[in-house]
Order: structure tokens, then C-alpha cells, then sequence
């Protein structure tokens, strides 16, 4: 104390601030340099110009941190497929060079790397668009991002975003900025067919559903319980466990004993603890008796609990057993670029984020590259796109939705022989558009613990149609 | 089953020199009276209601409550380290939830590259690992319990040697330090085992499930191996405590540390000991909570929070009021987790709160804890 | 006492701190937008959330980790009262909403602060982080208050206009509150209120002795504590026009203790300058992190941030200001006295570890 008294603390403070506001400075002035005032570049002289800067946004940090290199990956394939270099097979996020579409020279101006919350998405997203000065947004990756992306994408009408993987309903549905474009199906579209497999197939009129508290479940779930109780079944309990509560235990007391059947919408990583512990109270999963969301046929999830959900019925956008020409090209294109991602070709991950930059390279071909006149043309363009993707035909609505397939799926013992168990396809849905036949608008409340609140309606109609489909035999 | 759980685990708290009066009673003379007046009525009407409930689907209470116990179990023993270090040298090691998870993470790796019978697999850098059929032996997951608690004890020797040695007293700079390296440890073990979560696989020997009298099935390893391994723990911390030199000292270490360096006592080996000890219990519950539960980024902080309620609650330093608020705060967790509904109200989407409440009603009545003494 | 003395400044002293005045007045025309808003907004309420900290820590002599919980419950308050998508949405007018979130931080500020206020030390760090992360599940959980995906797009006062458009008077707006927190800091502690705090961190039982209600003195400064975060809480929705229980994790909760240690703990103005380092390194780093396995890359920010912070507290408990000192102080002995250097630094005694320690252990 002694030793302090005699000097003056104003002057050291005064001095220290100094020195970062000039290392600031410094910082800011070179980000001017190379920016090089490309708004101006992006909006008047994008015509003639030669460079158009895109930035990827996904998720390093937080649950879904495990899928960023799978993501970028994705997204870079429709560009090396154009004629671009991976500079590091083994690293996505090392970028790639030469990318080129409709003759301008491709930019990937850099990779945000947010933690699965919205206010660190949008961050990054500032700092991808406003520092980097990227005119387009490939991501982002999880639901809340998605909702502050599309709502960032409001107040700048003159750059475009096309969503990555996130998969929230309100993002679309009401959010409804126009220069935002989805072109994967959301969370509830991704359980589609799953309650008529449920009421028709197993025989359940009575269900119980389970899943993580926040609006991913929420929405996937949702998908379930709108087609089930259309249909005529009841949902009688919704058990959701709090975030980051990994001992299910106590919840799965919870769950009633009288039920049909139990929809399990616990997310990836909580899903091997879920199982295990139920299988400790209740004995051997019977999968007549137990469905799951997406989560079910992706392969890292597959890899880590497969073998204890054999014969479990799960649903999504994507047929990792699929034999059509469209699939296998687009798991030989994933190969060739990064032969270690290949084995996750029918994630979600990677098939969303491929076909965000395809859909964006198609319309940026259809438009000639003209990004010129805040990006309005290309914008029209993305509206327009029909995507030809390897899991069947993609489109958009007037929310600039996708409607696309979604299959039913079996998780089955392994056939690659990469010791994974695979997923064997059981039907197709046909164009699965996102307001399920008017079940959900900008009108119902969002899907939450109690919504959508179960009513017999007239079910979707995809209901009764689904397609068989047996791959490979 | 519940009884001599508590039973045992209650032996520590018999202090010899029990402190006369606690410090809290001197400032705040009277609020010890109402506090155990209000408490008991809670209590009372707490235990009314849960009588209600298991009267109702006594199947289902029997169940909720060994999940509180086995999980009570789990956190005995992650915390009961972390109270040692603190009870002997006023360290707080914010680090001791990443070392929960390291050691878990150390422990699944170790079983997955050197006794998986048949390797190869999906080969993804991406992610360590291998496919989820394996079978392993009883080997297979005792070589790295030991390995991998052994290595965590000794890694918490290196923390303490490296970074808290030379600054023993101070001790808020040496809780920032560890909160550093906690965010150091957690970033890096996110690097290389990825957001999916792992677990640990049980030897194939053993069954999934016992089955208790009136048909009730539980997990063999929750109930046998976990509650088992914490009462060991207890047991032979107990035993340490009172028995031998090494607990001599850390006992007085506990009531007047001055006084032991005082009196010559080679401190610092002493330190490193029970640094190891501590570090290495938390290395061993994550072996056992990645087998019990899952292994993913996040468990660290949960089990340092869990921690910290555990020993706020049962008084830090004390391994009896370890024990007391392990068991405290898993069975409020499960019984708040399934029986936090009133009529057409449900609440248990709200019970994470209870836990809190409770750390708080606690913390009302007694700044220190149940059994906790001033520094 | 530092923290009180008020030297009589230099000339050199006076022309920096005017130069720095300057640049933070002329800011919106000297940077970019981005860097007025990311950056600089950024760090002025980043400052305030760790000033609140600062401020309990060095006048009061306890380190909370509740300053962020605390600061959630006025955005969220906030949030809910005003016009916004999800949560109440009870629309009341801006201002009015601010005053409701601020009074209703500070009054659980003081609530908690009565029961915290009875520990010391390392138990009071303890109870207040479960403090912290009792705010954070309780808005994580009760859904009607914080919406499911939180609260978005929150009404603005007409002052702070759009910050998307024109971050300048977000920034301004910023910029007062800081001067105001610091000033206002400043004045109580020279009020009794303020000395008999000081006396009390560095001498409870003798305050105590003296008649003075120490756990009533600390409870008001907590609840002094929850005011100033509850502005940092209230820029912090306005400066991202939203909120969520993610917004006030406890990740964020070790991001402001970081930028309190990185700043200093015992000196008010080094908020500001751990904010700022924080925020440059947060943005900057990404380009400049070189790439060692995987261990050290652009996404490896929080090793990066870590290993700072751990090098900051081993090295100088003083913070930035602290080493900046130590160094200032070696260079004017090594110039005025002729005096010898004290040789490298032992570790165990940089002269500036004791604020780390305010008050001696309670007999």
C-alpha cells in the first residue's frame, strides 16, 4: 500500500489506453486497406468487377463444434467441382484457390466460427460481412443462429445469405427476410412421415415423446406430433429434460409405462447417454416401441450408439443407402475432394452446406455474376433455383422455404463394412412442404414444450403416400 | 441399501475437537434458531409430500431415489477430492471439473486403441474412435481406470508444483489460475475428441441390470460399481484420515496450518500428496461418470458446479459434509427432476432451480455450510 | 487506497489523457463503422460489466462472479417490458423499460448480496458463481420470460436510433455511461459510505470493533455492484438488439472475470483497457493466430485467451496497469537512483500481488 501511494495512476492508465487505441488503429487501418472500400465495389462496379466475396459461417465451438471442417467441406465441393483447388484435402478450412463461377473470381473471405448461440453468431456474422466485407453468407449451422442470421438479414437487404444447416421453423416461417434462402427442409419437415409410420405401420395410438428443452427438439418434434394426432393419435406426456442435463435418469422415470410407443428427440450428444440409461430402467430397446428424430441415421451418432437402436425407425432429408446416379455422383464428388469426409457425405451437415453453395452457384451462373444493384437480380435468381441434389429435387416456397423429399428410414447392421451400422431407406415423402398442409404459419405459436397442442386435422398430405423404396435390392 | 450408505458415510463427521461454536452463531446470534425451526417445517413437509408420491407408484419412487443416490455417489466422489485439497491447503482448483473430464477422456481413449479386439473401423480423423459393438473384457476397463486416475493424480502434482507452489496463501490468484488452465484444458480436449460425446463401454462380463426385490430392474453399474466405488472412497479416506501420519496432517492442516509448518512437518510433500490424492479422485469419477453417463464437452463445468454446490453446502474441507451434500444435492435433483408436479401444474421443467434454492436456503442459515469451519 | 488517491497529474499526464479524450469523442469519423461498433461499443460495456467487478474487488475486497448473472436480469427485465419479439413483450416505452431493469437487478443485487456478503474470500467467489449460474438456468428454464430462442429484436430508445445504420450514437451513449460509472465510482468512494467499505476490506474485524455493520456495508455495495452491471446489462441488449440465456453463460461469466484480471483487478480504469484488449484479441486474433497442430489456430480462441490469461495472473495480478507500473517503476530506478535492478522478478514477490489479497485472513 505504502509502495502505491506515491504515484499516479492516471498517467499509466492514460498511456496503456493509448497504446491499444494505436494498436487498434493500426489494425483498423490495415482492414481499410485490403477492404479496399468494397462496398462500393460490391454495389456500383459489381457488373464489371471481377471478385465476389462469399464467407462461410458454421460452429467451432459448442455442441456442434465437431462439424465445422464437415461443413466447410461441404460448402467448398460445389466450388472445386467448378474448377477450384482444395489447398488442403485433409483440412477443409484451409480454403481453397482458383474457385471461379460464371467467369468472377470466388473469394472465401474467411470462416466464422461461432459456438452455437446466437449472439456469437451474429458476431461472427458482422464480422464476415462488415470487416471481411463478404457480399454473400453461406451458414449458419444451428436454430437460434439461424432466426438472428435471418433477422441480421433484414436490415441489410443488399447482401444475401443462404442459410447453411440450421433447421428452426421461425427462421422461415416468420422471420420472412427476402434476401434469406433456405434450400435444406426444417427440423419438423425432417420428421415427416414418422407419424404415419407410427399410427399405420406400428399400430401406436398413444405416444409419448422425449426430447432436449430448446427450440431445436422443439421444432422436430413438432413434425411429429402435427402428422400423429392429424392423423388421429394422442400425445399424451412431453418430458424435456433441461440443457446440459446429461443424467436422464430421473426423466426417464418420467416417462408413463401405459404409452404405445416414445418419440426420442434427444440431440446427438445426449442421445448415448438417453439409451444407455433407459436401457438400465426399462431393459432392451424395442424399436417397435421407440422412434427418433434426425439425429438416429447420422453416421457419427450411428457410430457411437448404432448397435444399440438395431431395427430403430428414424427419418430425414438425406439416404445414406441410396443407389440413384444423382447420390452417387455426389458422394464420389465429396470423395475426390476430401476422401476423409466421404463417410460423411449423408450427414445433414455436409448435404445442407453443399447445396447452400450449389444453389448459390447456379444462380450466380443464371445471373452471370452480376451482384450489381444491391444483388437484387441474384436474388430473384436464388428464388428460382431448382436443385437437382442427390437426395431428390429441392425447391423453394414464397418464404423462400425448401420443399423437398424426406425418407423413413430403418437402422440396420453394417453393410459398407466400415463397422458403422448403416441406415436402410423404407419410403420416400414426397415434397414435404414446411407448413405441413396448414398445420403450422406465421400464425401458430412456435413450437415449444406445449405447441403445436394435439388436434386430429386433415393430415398432410403426404400421409398415406409414402413411396416404398428398397436401394440395392 | 440407502441406509448404510448414509450411515458410513457419516463416521467423518465425528470430529475429535469439534469447534465449540460456530462463527456464524457469534455474528448473527438468533438466526440458528429460526433457521432449524424453518428448516425442520420444510423438511417435515418436503418428506409428507414424497411419502404422498411413493404411495402412489412406489416402483417409481424406489427407482427416482436410487438415481439420486447413485448419482449422489458420483459426486461424492469427484467432490470428495476437491475438498480434500481444499480442507488442507485453501486452494480452490477450478481446474477439477477439466480434470473429471480428461480423465474420462484418457480412460475412453486408452480402451478404445489398446483393447478393441478388431480394429479398423470408420477411420475419420475427425473423430476419435471407434464403433459402438465392441466387447470388452474386464481388462479393458479397469487397466484404464487405473491408468487414467493415476495419470490425472500425477497431472495435478504438475499443476500444483508448477503453478501454485510459490504463491500458497493467496488464495483467490490461485483459483484464477486454475480457471485458467480450465479454459485452457477444456478448449484443447474439445480440439482432439471433438463435440459427440464418447463413453466409456462396460466390461461385457458384467450384466446391465439387476433385479431388486419387487420386480425392480436397475443398472448394475449405477447401483454395484459407482455406489460401491464412493463408499471404498469414503471408507478408505476415512481411514487415511484417522489412521495414519499422512492424516494427522492433513487434519491439523485443516484446523491451524500455520502451527503445522510450525512445527517442521515437510509441508510441501505433504501438499503434493494430497494434491495428487485429490486430483486422481477426480481423474477416477470421470472414468466412472464416463461409463455411467457420457463423455462431452460441457461435463466439466457441470461437475465443477456440481462440486462446488456439494462442498458449499455440506461446508468446504469437511469429507462428511461432502458426503451430506452429495447426497443432498443428488436426491433433491432426482425427486425435483420427476415429482415437482401439483395437480394440473407441472413444474419439473423448473427443477434445476430447486437445486439452487436449496444451495441458497443452506447458505442463509450457515455462510459455511453444514460443516463448515472458518479458515 | 489507491484506488482514491488523486496525484496531481502531470503535464505529460494531461496532454495523453486529452489525446485520448479526443480520439474517443472524434471515434465514428476516425474509424470505420465496424470497428466504432464491434470494437470500440463493444468494449465500453464489456468495461462497465468488468468495472461492476472491479469495483466490488478493489473497494470492497470481494471478487464476484454474479456481476454477469446480474447484468442478464436487467436485459432480460428489459427486454420483456419493452416491445420485442418473444418474452413478455409488455411494450412499455424504452426508457421506462430500462429503469425497470435496472431496479430490478439492483434489488436482487442486494438480496443476493445479503446473503453473500456474510463470506469472505474464496467462498464468496464460490457462492456468487452459483449465483451466476442460478440467474442463467433460471432464464434458461422459464421460457415465457426469456422465449424460446430469447428475446429478439428489441424495441430501441430513439437516442440510440439504429445501430445497424449508424453505430455512432450506440457509442456515445456507451461512452457517457462509462465516464458516468467511472466518475460516479470515483465520488462514492470518498464518501463515508465509500471509506468505511475500504476499511472494511482492509480491516473487517476492527471495523466490526468499531461498530460498523460490515455485512450490511458489503451487501450495499453489492447491490452498488448490480446497478452499475445492470447498465452494462442494458448497453449489451441494445449493442445486439437481442438476448438469450446464451448471452449470459458461464462462459461469459470467465470472459468478464478475464477482462477484470487482463485489466487489473484493483484499478477501475483497467475495465477499459482488459475490455478493449479483450475485444481487439476476440476479432483480430482469428488472422493472426498461427496454426501449430491442433492446438493453436484461428478456432482455438479460448486457449489462446487462456493461455493470456493464465501468463497475465502469474505474471502480474496487477493486470495490464500492473505490469505497465512494475515496468515504469524498474525504468525510473534504473534511470533516477542508479539504484540496481532488483534482478528478474522472483515469482513469489512482484510488489503489486497484495490488491489479489485484500483482506488478511479473518482470525
Amino acid at each position: 500500500m505504502k509502495f502505491r501511494s506515491h504515484r499516479r495512476p492516471w498517467l499509466a492508465v492514460v498511456l496503456a489506453a493509448l497504446l491499444a487505441f494505436t494498436l487498434a488503429a493500426a489494425g483498423c487501418g490495415d482492414d481499410d486497406d485490403d477492404g479496399g472500400g468494397g462496398d462500393q465495389t460490391s454495389a456500383g462496379g459489381g457488373g464489371g468487377g471481377g471478385t465476389i466475396k462469399v464467407g462461410i459461417l458454421s460452429d467451432c465451438e459448442g455442441a456442434f463444434g465437431a462439424f465445422y471442417e464437415p461443413d466447410i467441406a461441404g460448402a467448398q465441393v460445389p466450388l472445386i467441382n467448378r474448377g477450384a483447388k482444395a489447398k488442403n484435402p485433409k483440412k477443409p478450412s484451409d480454403g481453397v484457390e482458383g474457385a471461379k463461377i460464371a467467369g468472377k473470381n470466388i473469394d472465401i473471405v474467411g470462416y466464422g466460427c461461432a459456438d452455437d448461440t446466437a449472439d456469437k453468431a451474429i458476431e461472427e456474422t458482422r464480422r464476415l460481412m462488415e470487416q471481411e466485407d463478404a457480399d454473400i453468407l453461406v451458414g449458419p449451422l444451428s436454430g437460434d443462429e439461424g432466426i438472428a442470421v435471418a433477422n441480421y438479414a433484414k436490415e441489410h437487404p443488399d447482401k444475401t445469405f443462404v442459410n447453411g444447416t440450421s433447421g428452426a421453423q421461425d427462421t422461415t416461417l416468420k422471420v420472412k427476410a427476402p434476401n434469406f434462402f433456405r434450400y435444406n427442409t426444417d427440423g419438423a419437415q425432417w420428421s415427416a412421415g414418422l407419424g404415419d409410420y407410427a399410427y399405420n405401420e406400428l399400430g401406436w395410438r398413444t405416444a409419448a415423446i422425449v426430447g432436449d428443452d430448446y427450440s431445436f427438439p422443439y421444432t422436430s418434434l413438432a413434425g411429429f406430433v402435427a402428422e400423429f394426432c392429424a392423423i388421429g393419435g394422442d400425445v399424451t406426456k412431453r418430458v424435456w429434460p433441461p440443457l446440459n442435463e446429461k443424467d436422464y435418469s430421473s426423466f426417464i422415470s418420467q416417462i408413463p409405462e401405459d404409452v404405445d410407443g416414445l418419440y426420442v428427440g434427444v440431440g446427438g450428444s445426449g442421445l448415448i447417454s438417453f439409451i444407455k440409461q433407459y436401457e438400465q430402467q426399462r431393459g432392451k430397446i424395442d424399436t417397435k416401441k421407440m422412434m427418433g428424430n434426425v439425429f438416429w441415421n447420422d453416421p457419427l451418432v450411428l457410430k457411437e450408439v448404432g448397435n444399440r437402436l438395431m431395427g430403430g425407425v428414424t427419418s430425414g432429408p438425406t439416404a445414406g443407402d441410396s443407389t440413384e446416379p444423382s447420390a452417387k455422383q455426389y458422394v464420389g464428388e465429396i470423395k475426390k475432394s476430401y476422401p476423409e469426409i466421404a463417410p460423411l457425405a449423408s450427414s445433414v451437415f455436409v448435404y445442407n452446406y453443399y447445396n447452400a453453395m450449389e444453389g448459390l452457384a447456379q444462380a450466380l451462373e443464371s445471373v452471370d455474376g452480376n451482384i450489381s444493384g444491391g444483388q437484387k437480380e441474384l436474388q430473384n435468381a436464388l428464388k428460382d433455383v431448382q436443385l437437382d441434389a442427390a437426395y431428390g429435387q429441392i425447391e423453394l416456397d414464397d418464404n423462400r422455404q425448401a420443399i423437398a423429399d424426406n425418407y423413413v428410414q430403418k437402422v440396420v447392421p453394417d453393410k459398407t463394412g466400415d463397422k458403422v451400422p448403416d441406415v436402410q431407406t423404407i419410403s420416400k415423402i414426397p415434397s414435404v412442404d414446411q407448413t405441413f398442409g396448414g398445420f403450422f404459419s406465421a400464425d401458430t405459436p412456435a413450437p415449444d414444450r406445449e405447441n403445436p397442442t394435439c388436434e386430429k386435422k386433415t393430415p398432410p398430405s403426404w400421409v398415406g403416400k409414402a413411396e416404398p423404396v428398397s436401394f440395392g435390392s | 441399501m440407502s441406509f448404510q450408505y448414509v450411515s458410513s458415510m457419516r463416521l467423518p463427521l465425528r470430529r475429535p475437537r469439534a469447534a465449540t461454536a460456530s462463527p456464524t452463531a457469534e455474528a448473527l446470534p438468533g438466526t440458528h434458531h429460526w433457521g432449524k425451526v424453518l428448516g425442520g417445517a420444510a423438511a417435515a413437509a418436503v418428506l409428507g409430500w414424497l411419502a404422498v408420491k411413493a404411495a402412489g407408484n412406489g416402483k417409481q419412487f424406489v427407482t427416482v431415489t436410487l438415481n439420486g443416490l447413485t448419482l449422489a455417489a458420483l459426486y461424492f466422489v469427484v467432490a470428495s477430492g476437491f475438498t480434500l485439497i481444499f480442507g488442507l491447503m485453501r486452494v480452490v482448483n477450478m481446474a477439477h471439473g477439466s480434470l473429471y473430464l480428461l480423465g474420462g477422456y484418457l480412460a475412453f481413449e486408452m480402451q478404445e486403441s489398446w483393447f478393441q479386439k478388431d480394429s479398423g473401423g470408420l477411420n475419420l480423423s475427425l473423430s476419435a474412435g471407434g464403433s459402438s459393438g465392441t466387447e470388452y473384457d474386464l481388462l479393458g476397463w479397469l487397466v484404464p481406470l487405473v491408468l487414467a486416475s493415476l495419470f490425472i493424480g500425477l497431472l495435478g502434482v504438475a499443476i500444483q508444483q508448477l503453478f501454485l507452489r510459490w504463491n500458497q496463501g493467496q488464495d483467490l490468484r490461485q483459483a484464477l489460475i486454475t480457471i485458467a488452465i480450465g479454459v485452457i484444458l477444456a478448449d484443447q480436449m474439445l480440439a482432439h475428441f471433438g463435440g459427440i460425446a464418447k463413453d466409456i463401454k462396460t466390461p461385457a462380463s458384467w450384466p446391465e441390470t439387476v433385479t431388486l426385490p419387487g420386480d425392480i430392474t436397475y443398472g448394475f453399474f449405477r447401483l454395484v460399481i459407482v455406489t460401491g466405488s464412493a463408499l471404498l472412497i469414503g471408507l478408505l479416506l476415512w481411514l487415511m484420515i484417522k489412521r495414519t501420519r499422512f492424516g494427522l496432517i492433513v487434519r491439523a492442516g485443516v484446523d491451524d496450518r500455520q502451527m503445522v509448518s510450525a512445527i517442521g512437518i515437510n509441508i510441501p510433500l505433504v501438499f503434493a500428496g494430497a494434491f495428487f490424492i485429490g486430483a486422481m479422485l477426480a481423474g477416477f469419477g470421470g472414468v466412472l461418470g464416463g461409463t455411467m453417463i457420457a463423455l462431452e464437452p460441457g461435463e466439466d463445468t457441470s461437475f465443477l458446479l456440481a462440486s462446488l454446490i456439494v462442498v458449499i453446502i455440506g461446508g468446504m474441507g469437511s469429507l462428511g459434509g461432502a458426503a451430506i451434500g452429495a447426497l443432498a444435492l443428488g436426491l433433491v435433483d432426482a425427486y425435483a427432476d420427476v415429482y415437482l408436479i401439483f395437480g394440473d401444474t407441472d413444474l419439473t421443467n423448473y427443477s434445476i432451480l430447486v437445486t439452487f434454492a436449496l444451495l441458497v436456503a443452506v447458505l442463509a442459515v450457515r455462510p459455511l455450510g453444514l460443516f463448515g469451519r472458518p479458515a | 487506497m489507491t484506488a482514491v488517491a488523486r496525484g496531481r497529474l502531470g503535464l505529460p499526464s494531461l496532454i495523453a489523457l486529452a489525446v485520448v479524450a479526443l480520439v474517443l469523442v472524434l471515434a465514428p469519423l476516425i474509424f470505420s463503422d465496424y470497428f466504432v461498433s464491434v470494437i470500440l461499443t463493444k468494449a465500453l460495456w464489456l468495461g462497465i460489466a468488468a468495472a461492476s467487478l472491479i469495483f466490488l474487488s478493489s473497494y470492497g475486497g470481494m471478487v464476484s462472479l454474479a456481476q454477469v448473472g446480474l447484468y442478464g436480469i436487467a436485459g432480460f427485465t428489459m427486454g420483456n417490458l419493452v416491445a420485442a419479439d418473444g418474452g413478455v413483450a409488455a411494450a412499455w416505452t424504452p426508457w421506462a423499460a430500462v429503469a425497470g431493469g435496472v431496479v430490478v437487478a439492483t434489488l436482487v443485487g442486494l438480496l443476493f448480496g445479503a446473503i453473500a456478503s456474510r463470506s469472505e474470500g474464496i467462498y464468496f467467489l464460490m457462492i456468487t458463481l452459483a449465483f451466476g449460474v442460478m440467474v442463467y438456468y433460471f432464464w434458461g428454464q422459464v421460457t415465457q420470460l426469456s422465449g424460446f430462442g430469447g428475446v429478439n429484436n428489441v424495441d430501441l430508445p430513439a437516442l440510440v436510433g439504429d445501430p445497424g445504420k449508424d453505430p455512432a450514437p450506440l457509442f456515445y451513449v456507451s461512452l457517457a455511461a462509462g465516464v458516468l460509472v467511472l466518475v460516479g465510482v470515483r465520488y462514492l468512494a470518498r464518501t463515508p459510505f465509500g471509506l468505511a467499505l475500504q476499511g472494511i476490506r482492509d480491516e473487517p474485524a476492527r471495523m466490526r470493533a468499531l461498530g460498523y455493520n460490515v455485512t450490511l456495508h458489503r451487501a450495499l455495495a453489492f447491490g452498488v455492484g448490480a446497478l452499475i452491471a445492470a447498465v452494462a446489462g442494458i448497453l449489451s441488449v441494445w449493442y445486439n438488439r437481442r438476448i438469450s440465456p446464451g448471452s449470459i453463460s458461464l462462459q461469459q461469466t470467465i470472459d468478464v472475470l478475464v477482462i477484470a484480471v487482463i485489466g487489473g483487478l484493483y484499478r477501475l480504469e483497467g475495465a477499459w483497457i482488459g475490455a478493449l484488449t479483450f475485444a481487439l484479441i476476440d476479432n483480430y486474433s482469428r488472422e493472426w493466430t498461427p496454426e501449430i497442430g491442433n492446438v493453436l489456430g484461428p478456432e482455438r480462441f479460448n486457449t489462446l485467451i487462456g493461455v493470456i490469461f493464465l501468463v497475465i495472473v502469474l505474471i502480474s495480478p496487477g493486470g495490464l496497469v500492473g505490469i505497465w507500473e512494475q515496468g515504469r517503476q524498474r525504468f525510473r530506478g534504473a534511470l533516477g537512483g542508479g539504484r540496481t535492478r532488483a534482478g528478474p522478478a522472483a515469482p513469489e514477490a512482484p510488489p503489486v500481488q497484495e490488491p489479489l489479497e485484500p483482506g488478511p485472513v479473518q482470525q
